[in-house]
Formats: structure tokens, C-alpha cells, sequence
């Protein structure tokens, strides 16, 4: 782990050795050096480490008994719910949040910066409150109690909850990345096409997404992870139904409060793995948006244009 | 297409870009919309375009409100500074985009535009570009393939946003030529918006100057030069030379020069002192209107700097009574150059063939981009 930095640290020094012989700033190396292991350091300890730890618990009573542990028809079915979450949940915030980017940069209108923190809300606020306020409005004591429990509709300690949960706390994913992305590209594109006579559908669907895909991707991306990963919120509104409405993340606790923990750290790797899948997808994106010139890096620089 | 604007307006909060502003462009016509950053020269093509909305007042495409049409009625091609070329099209598929959008009633057949592109594309001398994508073009190239896509739709109007505002000065001379060849050749009615008055002079048949949102003058570019009808203009238009007027015994001055009565060979309407109610006022001159001859006749002046650009010659004059970093600016030609061979610290005389005066109290720099101030 550490050749890239002394790579760094050797191109860095070189002129100066060049120079003058004699490192003015030596006191300044061994601090950057410091900084370096302690970051380092950090990574390993508490990033690195657990993800191994995870791998090799999983796989601690050998493979047969971590296929078991995925095989098993309450794990199975916990997958397949995290997974129904995630298809539900995804689009709908790919959904709304290119709405809510277009409507923010393409347009003024009075409440944009209300509008704006609205959309950061999830992230203020903790999942656990989220999922309280689910139970509140549509709970058997909730405001709207009564009427679903009238029409035989659950919502809490249900699959419908859950996906609301979820949806709650992916919201920002899409929104936020395609903000500076669209605010860094301004309106002279969409405007040329709606006067060279293009519908506002066909400006978008023409214009504006092949412009923002590699944002959109990456919202997509790590707005899924957000879905399948989300504990806090669906613990409070799943009700912990085993086989019903247990999802990944918690399964992984179920499993691990009954001191089961090879098969919890197997479904856990299976969580793990997903995130390993989605920064690597993330890294391919960030390593082909140079050449096309949008994205993330445009995200990096000031944007230009800006309202 | 002939385009009429009645007191159209636009106020960004307290602030009025357009104010009030009334203009016929004739069909056919090419105007330039001259003025300095701020003076809403770009919202008032904006809004004939239907990017943005009037706060009041009429836009008439030949004669019919237009006001509230929406953008892809009016049949106007809007070509930005940036070119907003879409960069994940090929040159040929921006070209070809505003063919493809149409209703499939209008859309002409895959074959029209294979031919129809590359043949607009011959136009703007790019036809070997069908390929390329934007990122492999030069300025120069970005722009005419704007162009190309603009004239696709078969427009009435095209409107140009300091079109060649971000390319290099070869170029831009270059294209501006193309320019009003392309438009000799497809009469299409062209309002173009720049800061640069040598563009605005070369391009268009009709300057119109704004300033603080309303129209300070209106004309063919020689009249609008030779006869400005502001200080403002006067200054924007070419360089100048600005000179306090003096009043001793009832008759004005400049320096040690009498100009009572006599306001220079053409502004005597706007610029003619008169003697009965001095006032504080400023003399306008252009480098080429002042004359540079022996120490004893005129002004007594000492030559500061010559440069000898092409085909005129720059002196810098510092005259007697003013502060020595106060110089006259005068351009002679390379033949009265060549005859009388001025060299620095040389003590010559100095005249003014023609000259405006102005009241001071209303003399605004072009620079000054502050909402008016008084």
C-alpha cells in the first residue's frame, strides 16, 4: 500500500535534491510522510480490516457451509426482497431526482434553494427518525390508520413501507449528482435544440440525457447501493417478519443475535460484495469520463455558467 | 422576414435590461446590436428569439404578434457564442438534428438529409467534417458548423450572439467575410449582438447602439460613425480624444484654440456651442480628424511616441497646458508619414479638421456598465 506514496514523495522531492543538495523543507517531509501512514493506517484499521474480517468469517466453516448459509430459503427470501426494494426504489428516485435537477438548474422559480435543501433532508436526518415517521403517518395508530386498516391495506411492517423507507433515504443519491453536473452545462444546449424546433421531450431525451448519463449513472449507482445497504429505516418499519419482510441488512442481524455468525458474515459478504461491485463500477465510470468530458469531473471544477 | 419590436421591456428584479426599446429590422436586413456588457443587447436578441419573456411591449414577425409564440414556431435560428454544439453527435447528426425532431409529416426522408447536410455543409466549407466530433474541431470550425445547423431548418431569421466573439482575430476577419457572403447569397434576415464596434462596422448594413437598455442611435454604420448623436456613441465607436472646453471672454476654447460657433465640418446640430450660456462641456475628436503642422500654427504640442501600424501612423502628442500624461492620441497616413517624418520630441502644431462638443454633465463612459446613475 504504500509504493504509490513514496512514488509521490520521490517525484516531488527531486528538483529540490537537484538544486541545492539539501532538502529545505525536510521537517516538512517526515510530516508528510506522518500524514501519510496515519491515513494510511486509518484505511487499513478500520476500512480494509473489517471487509477482510467479513470475508474470512464467512468462509470461516469452509465453502459448503457458506453456500448453505446463502441457500437457505430465509436468506434466499430476504435476497429477494432487498433486491425488489432496490427495483422499486431506484427508478423512482432516477425519477425523481432528474426531475428535481431539471426543474433546479433549467428553470427559476421562487422556493429553488427551499426545494434544494429539501432534496439534502435525508441526509440530515437520521434513517431511524425516517422510519419513525412512517409508523406515524401510516401505522395502526397513525393518521391514515384507521383508513388502510378499513381497506385491509398494509403498509408498516410491510413491503410497502419498506420500499417508502428506502425511497425516503435514497432520495439526494440521483439529485445531488446531477445538480453541478447540469448547472456546469446551462441551458445553451437545450435552448439550440428547442429553436431548432425539438419538442421538450425530444430536447431532453436527445440533449439532455446523453449529456448527463455518466452522473446519472453514478447517482444511479450509488443510490442503489444506498437502497439494498439501508438498515436503520427498514428496521423500524419491516417489524422483522422472518422470510416476509426481513431484508438483507437485516437478516444479517438476525442471524447474528441468534450467535449464528458464520451464516451471518455469509450473507453479510454478499452485502460486501455489492459494495466492492459498486466502486469498482464507480471507478470505471470516473476513469472514462475524462475522455468524455462530463461528469465527475466537471463536478471538480467551478461551474461555469451557473445561474 | 421583417421583425418590428414596440417598447419591448425586460427588468431582471429592480434592474431593466431592455427598456422600452423600438426597432424595425427590415426583411433581409443584417443588423448588429452594438453595445457594452450590460446593455441588454443580449436579452433583446434573447427575447426576439422567445428565449425570454417581454415584461412588456410587442415583438411582430411581418406584421403578426409574436409576443407569446413559443420558441420553435417563430422559425429562428439562434447560433450562441460557445456554439452549443451537441458533443455526443457527430458534425453531420448536429447538422441534420433539426431535420430529424420534425412531426414525421414535416420530417423530410433519411435520403433529403443525406443530402440536404453535406450539402450545407459544402456551405460552410466543411464538408469533409460530416464525421468528426466537436471536440476535434477549432473554434473557427465549431462555429460554422453552428451556423450549418441553424440554416438546416430552412430559418427566416438568424440570430447571433457575439458570434465570433471567441475566436482569434485572423478568423474572426475571415468569418466575418464568409458571413456577409453567406448572407449575399441566402438573404435571410440576420440580427447579430457584439461588443465589438469594427465588427458591428464591418458585418452589418444597420448599427443599432444600446446602452443601459434603450437604443442610443440607429443607422448605416458610416452615419452612425460619422455622426454620432452621443457622447456615448461618439465614444464607442472608435477612438477618441477628449478635451475640456474652456470659456474666456465669451467664447470657448479648447487649449488655446477658439471653436465658438463652430461645432467641426458636421455636428453643428448636436454639438454647436453656443456663446450665450456656457456650460460645462467637452470636445470630442478622433485620432484622424486632428492635423499635425508647424510649431507656430495651432496648438504647440511636443510628439511623445510614433507607431507605425500598416498603413496609418499613431503619434502621441503631449500639448502645452495640459498634464504631460494627458496626450492626444492623432493618426496620420503612411504617405503624410513618409513626407513629413515626425520623431519623438519633435515640437509641432496642432489642429482639428472636425471635431463634437458635448454637455459634460450627460458624458458617460462606454465602460461604465452601473445601472444610470443620474
Amino acid at each position: 500500500m504504500s509504493a504509490p506514496a513514496r512514488g509521490v514523495a520521490a517525484d516531488y522531492e527531486a528538483p529540490m535534491l537537484e538544486a541545492g543538495g539539501r532538502n529545505p523543507r525536510q521537517g516538512f517531509r517526515w510530516g508528510r510522510l506522518l500524514l501519510i501512514t496515519v491515513a494510511l493506517g486509518f484505511l487499513g484499521a478500520f476500512l480494509l480490516l473489517p471487509l477482510l474480517v467479513v470475508f474470512t468469517q464467512a468462509l470461516a466453516k469452509g465453502l459448503s457451509s457458506y453456500l448453505g448459509a446463502i441457500s437457505d430459503p430465509m436468506a434466499w427470501a430476504s435476497i429477494k426482497l432487498t433486491l425488489l426494494v432496490a427495483a422499486i426504489a431506484v427508478p423512482m428516485n432516477v425519477v425523481f431526482g432528474v426531475a428535481a435537477a431539471w426543474a433546479i438548474t433549467k428553470f427559476e422559480f421562487r422556493g429553488k434553494s427551499t426545494l434544494i435543501t429539501l432534496i439534502d433532508l435525508p441526509f440530515a436526518v437520521s434513517p431511524v427518525i425516517a422510519g419513525l415517521a412512517y409508523i406515524l403517518i401510516f401505522g395502526a395508530r397513525g393518521w391514515f390508520g384507521p383508513f388502510l386498516q378499513a381497506h385491509d391495506i398494509r403498509v408498516v411492517f410491510a413491503v410497502p413501507g419498506i420500499v417508502l423507507a428506502t425511497i425516503f433515504v435514497t432520495f439526494p443519491f440521483v439529485a445531488r449528482e446531477l445538480i453541478p453536473v447540469m448547472q456546469a452545462l446551462g441551458k445553451d444546449d437545450e435552448e439550440t435544440a428547442l429553436s431548432l424546433g425539438a419538442s421538450g421531450w425530444q430536447t431532453f431525451w436527445h440533449v439532455t440525457l446523453p449529456n448527463v448519463r455518466w452522473g446519472l449513472l453514478y447517482g444511479v449507482l450509488l443510490c442503489n447501493a444506498r437502497a439494498m445497504g439501508e438498515f436503520g429505516a427498514v428496521s423500524v418499519v419491516s417489524g422483522h417478519i422472518r422470510g416476509l419482510t426481513d431484508t438483507l441488512p437485516l437478516h444479517v442481524e438476525i442471524l447474528y443475535n441468534e450467535y449464528n455468525y458464520a451464516a451471518a458474515f455469509a450473507v453479510a459478504s454478499l452485502l460486501a460484495l455489492l459494495a466492492l461491485l459498486t466502486l469498482a463500477g464507480k471507478s470505471i465510470l470516473e476513469w472514462r469520463q475524462p475522455e468524455l468530458r462530463d461528469g465527475a469531473r466537471l463536478r471538480h471544477t467551478n461551474p461555469r455558467g451557473s445561474p | 422576414m421583417n421583425i418590428t419590436l414596440r417598447g419591448v421591456t425586460k427588468r431582471f428584479g429592480a434592474f431593466a435590461a431592455v427598456d422600452g426599446v423600438d426597432l424595425t429590422v427590415p426583411g433581409g436586413g443584417m443588423i448588429a446590436l452594438l453595445g457594452p456588457s450590460g446593455c441588454g443587447k443580449t436579452t433583446l436578441l434573447r427575447i426576439i428569439a422567445g428565449l425570454e419573456a417581454a415584461d412588456a411591449g410587442q415583438v411582430l414577425f411581418d406584421g403578426r404578434d409574436a409576443t407569446l409564440w413559443p420558441i420553435r414556431a417563430r422559425k429562428v435560428g439562434f447560433v450562441f457564442q460557445n456554439y452549443a454544439l451537441f458533443r455526443h453527435m457527430s458534425v453531420f447528426e448536429n447538422v441534420a438534428f433539426g431535420l430529424k425532431v420534425r412531426t414525421r409529416r414535416e420530417r423530410p426522408s433519411t435520403a433529403d438529409i443525406r443530402r440536404k447536410v453535406p450539402a450545407l455543409l459544402d456551405l460552410v466549407q466543411l464538408g469533409w467534417a460530416g464525421g468528426r466530433f466537436p471536440a476535434q474541431l477549432s473554434g473557427g470550425q465549431k462555429q460554422r458548423v453552428a451556423l450549418a445547423r441553424a440554416l438546416a431548418v430552412d430559418p427566416e431569421v438568424l440570430l447571433l450572439d457575439e458570434p465570433f466573439g471567441a475566436l482569434d482575430a485572423q478568423v474572426r476577419h475571415e468569418l466575418r467575410r464568409w458571413l456577409r457572403r453567406l448572407h449575399a447569397e441566402l438573404k435571410f434576415t440576420c440580427i447579430f449582438v457584439t461588443h465589438d464596434q469594427q465588427e458591428a462596422i464591418e458585418v452589418a448594413d444597420t448599427i443599432v447602439v444600446l446602452n443601459h437598455g434603450r437604443v442610443e442611435q440607429s443607422g448605416i454604420p458610416g452615419a452612425v460613425y460619422d455622426e454620432p448623436s452621443s457622447a456615448f456613441v461618439h465614444r464607442f465607436l472608435g477612438q477618441v480624444n477628449e478635451l475640456p472646453v474652456t470659456w474666456r471672454e465669451g467664447r470657448a476654447h479648447v487649449g488655446p484654440l477658439d471653436i465658438t460657433g463652430d461645432a467641426g465640418a458636421a455636428g453643428a446640430e448636436h454639438g454647436g456651442v453656443n456663446p450665450a450660456a456656457p456650460r460645462d462641456e467637452i470636445l470630442l475628436v478622433r485620432p484622424h480628424e486632428i492635423d499635425i503642422g508647424a510649431e507656430s500654427v495651432g496648438w504647440p504640442a511636443v510628439v511623445r511616441d510614433v507607431r507605425v501600424i500598416g498603413p496609418i501612423v499613431r503619434v502621441e502628442l503631449s500639448v502645452e497646458s495640459r498634464l504631460p500624461n494627458e496626450t492626444l492620441e492623432a493618426e496620420v497616413s503612411r504617405e503624410q508619414f513618409e513626407a513629413r517624418r515626425y520623431h519623438v520630441g519633435q515640437k509641432v502644431g496642432v489642429r482639428f479638421r472636425r471635431w463634437q462638443v458635448y454637455p459634460a454633465s450627460v458624458v458617460r463612459r462606454p465602460t461604465d456598465a452601473a445601472p444610470a446613475a443620474g
